[in-house]
């Protein structure tokens, strides 16, 4: 329990490094989800994008999101995935959805602002990616 | 000879051309949603008992096979197959599933007794996109064909067949004679000859095709080992028909009439199979038993003669039953509807050609319990509502689409009230009218614009008559032929009003309202005219449904879709459709459109539906009804289904029914079967709820008898006080701060 428990760590933040080259704030590292199953599947896809699978990444998240549909921290990680693989729009989108359902988890809205930042800048959008980037900082 | 010698190298050159290039067709298989298993998943016994019915598991005491449940009350013992997923293979294995109060409490390995953390049932099989003629066949190795199948071909069909050349010239010689003394052409065939047929000749019979039959016999034999003729052979053979589709080879034929794999058959039913390709319609065990059994004994018999099996083996099995399974196939496909809408997005992607030969396994949205109540519900209502109404039987038609209203995801299609009839698919291609099912795009155009409406701006409901150059007069009028006067938006909306709906629209723009309705996902051309606002647009109950997708999801479009995965068919990954989203409407104005539809479930012309439904379900949803009652219409969606349906007639007949009468009790009679979640859409942070006076739509307070809360985009709540609330200095100063300062 406690090795896999270590694993976890090691590949959350292997990936949280990863993405950190995308210029998103690594969240605090709270577990994703209550349910075995979205952990799972969360941790599927940490791992996949740790060797650049990122369609399998994303398959695993989309499966994670059919248990927890509601669940902002996995339409987060999906934002990210699109991140990664260059497809801005997408991820400014899922990153808009993540922040639909993110309540008053203020870090993980902050993280959304700041993957919209980025997709903003991007695509152009320098305007639009400066207030997102307003909206990131705490 | 010359001429002989340069035909046989033509011939020869066929044969081996097409033996070793003719892969055999095998159709796309496509597949439900496969059922996901883990601790906290919603999920009654009964339904998961249903779902392993519907993959043909067998209930026994102890499921020691994969493919066999047990059930204790309110735990399942499943031994689930094993299967290849889009992200790899799930071997076999046994598991405990618990389940209390409809939720699985305990999933458990019974192997290891490990906890699991998430697993599933592999999909249920839905259909497949044929090759011609609906050929269908599960290919199998010589290897896996158990011998008594092999023994009873043999004995059967071609004693001779280790020892001949292809052909067999006894066979041929009484042949020669029946054609030569003026009767037709049948028997003598070899299984090498019965395969050059079925694969190179058309069926007619005259000696140059016979001729052909044999050199092409022998040429195949001098390239090819037995064993490989013999494989061919097996998984050629034509062995019945289940409604369109061609059932082809024994690995099809043990599913079909057994329910089991090649390896399994036992001696007595090799034997029926093989008895069968006599004419497998008139031998056909589940129509004509009587005769199967007396076919199979013969095989048998006659295996026994040969000295293939002992008498002992022989008596073993002669009074044996049958053992045919029940519930076969259904055709085609048991949901050609569904299924046709698949097939259309495939289109888009692959060849048709290679949707009907390369054996693509096509992972799909369908939930086959909503599929289910969808067919139920439409066929059983549209019956009940014939007779209570007394109308001609078979008046009506109708159409259903249910989608997840969380993701992308159609999970059902029923294209007309015979859902097996594979026919005109009302669901997504009858375009009709959708009256006021297009009310909810003006309304969302106008709270899209918080600095001139709320859900209690007063709307004008009196006459209105509209000219435009070129057209006559437009004089919209109201269901009950009364104008309202001043109504608050969200009861114009509520009651369905005409009048003021068209008026607000026409202060908006019909252009503004049209951008809505394609921000909603309506992607057709729509024309520019005013009575556009009151739904004299054609779509199709799938089009509607996109369009109320995008309101259920809180303005995120996302296209409906059918498929999420294609693999090969030795199981390779090829191809995924991945979620897509585009938020094209305002979260705010999203969640306003979402509360005045639940208005109209609430208090408005769908309450009614309460007689289906729960009202903490808090439903949201849109009667439509057209002219002269021709099309009856519900569009609604709940926590997390949307569904739309049409109840209509094919010849534009009056149907004598509304929108409410009508397509609302198919919505709310479906709905009910599906355990539905309560729609509680999260609020936006710029929305905030204010406590208004019903009589005057004024802030109210405690004092204030009969108020309701209401959820407004910041800044545009009504500032003033209703009568019945005491103007505290508080709410003063707050009302003085809001003037002077704004709410952002």
């Amino acid at each position: 329990m406690f090795r896999q428990s270590i694993y976890r760590a090691v590949f959350v933040m292997v990936a949280s490094a990863m993405l950190a080259s995308c210029a998103t704030t690594p969240l605090e590292e709270s577990p994703v989800s209550g349910n075995p199953a979205v952990i799972a599947l969360a941790d599927t896809a940490r791992s996949e994008i740790t060797r650049y699978r990122y369609p399998e990444a994303a398959a695993s998240l989309e499966r994670a999101l059919r248990i927890e549909p509601r669940n902002a921290r996995l339409w987060h990680e999906l934002a990210r995935v699109r991140l990664a693989q260059e497809d801005y729009s997408q991820a400014e989108n899922l990153a808009k959805r993540s922040n639909s359902y993110a309540a008053d988890d203020n870090a993980l809205r902050r993280a959304n602002w700041k993957v919209i930042s980025e997709c903003r800048r991007e695509l152009g959008d320098l305007l639009g990616a400066e207030d997102a980037l307003k909206k990131s900082k705490p | 000879m010359l001429a002989l010698a340069g035909y046989l190298v033509y011939l020869d050159h066929t044969v081996r051309q097409q033996f070793e290039g003719r892969r055999f067709a095998l159709p796309a298989r496509v597949y439900a949603r496969p059922l996901e298993l883990f601790v906290g998943k919603r999920l009654e016994p009964d339904q998961l008992v249903a779902e392993l019915k519907m993959l043909r598991y067998s209930a026994t005491d102890d499921p020691g096979k994969p493919g066999q449940y047990g059930r204790k009350a309110d735990t399942l013992s499943i031994h689930v197959r094993d299967f290849v997923y889009w992200d790899g293979a799930q071997p076999a294995r046994r598991i405990t599933v618990k389940i209390r109060q409809g939720v699985v409490t305990a999933l458990v390995d019974y192997q290891t007794g490990k906890n699991i953390d998430l697993t599933r049932l592999e999909p249920v099989p839905i259909g497949g996109i044929y090759p011609a003629h609906n050929e269908d066949r599960v290919l199998v190795r010589l290897d896996q064909v158990p011998n008594s199948v092999v023994d009873a071909l043999i004995a059967i069909e071609d004693h001779n067949f280790y020892r001949h050349w292809g052909i067999d010239p006894r066979g041929i010689a009484r042949a020669v004679y029946t054609v030569l003394t003026g009767q037709r052409v049948h028997g003598g065939s070899t299984l090498t000859q019965q395969l050059v047929k079925n694969f190179f000749l058309t069926p007619e019979r005259t000696i140059t095709r016979k001729f052909n039959e044999i050199l092409m016999a022998l040429l195949l034999e001098l390239h090819y080992d037995k064993k490989d003729i013999l494989e061919t052979y097996i998984n050629e053979v034509y062995l019945g028909q289940d409604g369109n589709r061609a059932i082809h080879g024994f690995g099809l034929a043990s599913r079909f009439y057994f329910n089991r794999g090649i390896e399994q058959l036992e001696l007595h039913q090799s034997a029926l199979l093989v008895g069968m390709l006599k004419g497998p319609t008139y031998l056909d065990p589940r129509r004509h038993p009587e005769r199967a059994k007396e076919r199979r004994n013969l095989v048998l018999a006659e295996m026994q003669r040969q000295g293939l099996i002992t008498q002992m083996e022989k008596d073993a099995v002669r009074y044996r039953g049958l053992d045919i399974s029940d519930n076969p196939g259904v055709g085609a496909s048991a949901h050609p509807a569904f299924l046709e809408l698949v097939h259309r997005q495939l289109r888009r992607d692959y060849f048709e050609s290679d949707l009907r030969s390369e054996g693509l396994q096509i992972f799909t949205t369908m939930d086959p319990v909503a599929q289910a109540a969808a067919e139920r519900s439409l066929s059983r209502r549209l019956d009940q509502i014939e007779r209570a109404r007394r109308l001609p039987p078979n008046l009506l038609e109708g159409a259903v689409v249910v989608a997840s209203a969380l993701n992308n995801e159609v999970h059902a299609i029923v294209g007309g009230r015979r859902p097996r009839f594979e026919g005109f698919n009302r669901a997504i291609d009858a375009e009709r009218h959708v009256g006021s099912l297009m009310k909810p795009a003006v309304y969302l155009t106008a709270l899209s614009k918080p600095d001139r409406y709320s859900l209690v701006t007063p709307l004008d409901d009196s006459k209105l008559v509209w000219k435009e150059a070129g057209t006559d007069d437009w004089s919209p009028e109201n269901y009950d032929k009364e104008f309202h006067g001043q109504v608050p938006l969200r009861l114009a909306l509520a009651n369905s009003y005409n009048v003021s709906t068209a008026r607000l629209g026409l202060e908006l723009g019909v252009d503004e309202v049209i951008e809505t309705a394609h921000l909603l996902g309506i992607e057709r051309d729509m024309a520019p005219f005013a009575s556009t606002l009151l739904g004299t647009v054609n779509l199709t109950p799938l089009e509607v449904a996109q369009m109320y997708h995008t309101m259920a999801t809180g303005g995120f479009h996302m296209r409906l879709g059918a498929i999420r995965e294609v693999l090969t068919a030795d199981g390779k990954p090829l191809q995924r459709y991945p979620l897509k989203v585009e938020q094209t409407i305002g979260a705010a104005p999203a969640y306003l459109i979402t509360a005045a539809l639940q208005d109209v479930v609430r208090e408005g012309t769908a309450r009614r539906l309460s007689q289906y439904l729960p009202p903490g379900i808090n439903a949201a949803g849109k009667t439509g009804t057209t002219d002269e009652l021709r099309d009856s219409w519900f569009a609604g969606y709940t926590g997390d289904r949307v569904a739309v349906v049409w109840v209509g007639n094919d010849e534009n007949k009056n149907t004598r029914l509304t929108g409410s009468s009508g397509a609302m009790t198919v919505w709310g009679d479906m709905m009910a079967q599906l355990s539905p979640e309560p729609l509680v859409p999260p609020q936006p942070e710029n929305v905030e709820r204010v406590r208004i006076d019903v009589a005057t739509g004024l802030r109210a307070d405690e004092d204030c008898a009969n108020s309701i809360d209401l959820p407004f985009i910041q800044g545009s709540a009504p500032e003033k006080s209703a009568p019945c609330a005491t103007p505290s200095s508080g709410n003063k100063i707050k009302g003085w701060f809001r003037r002077t300062f704004g709410n952002d």
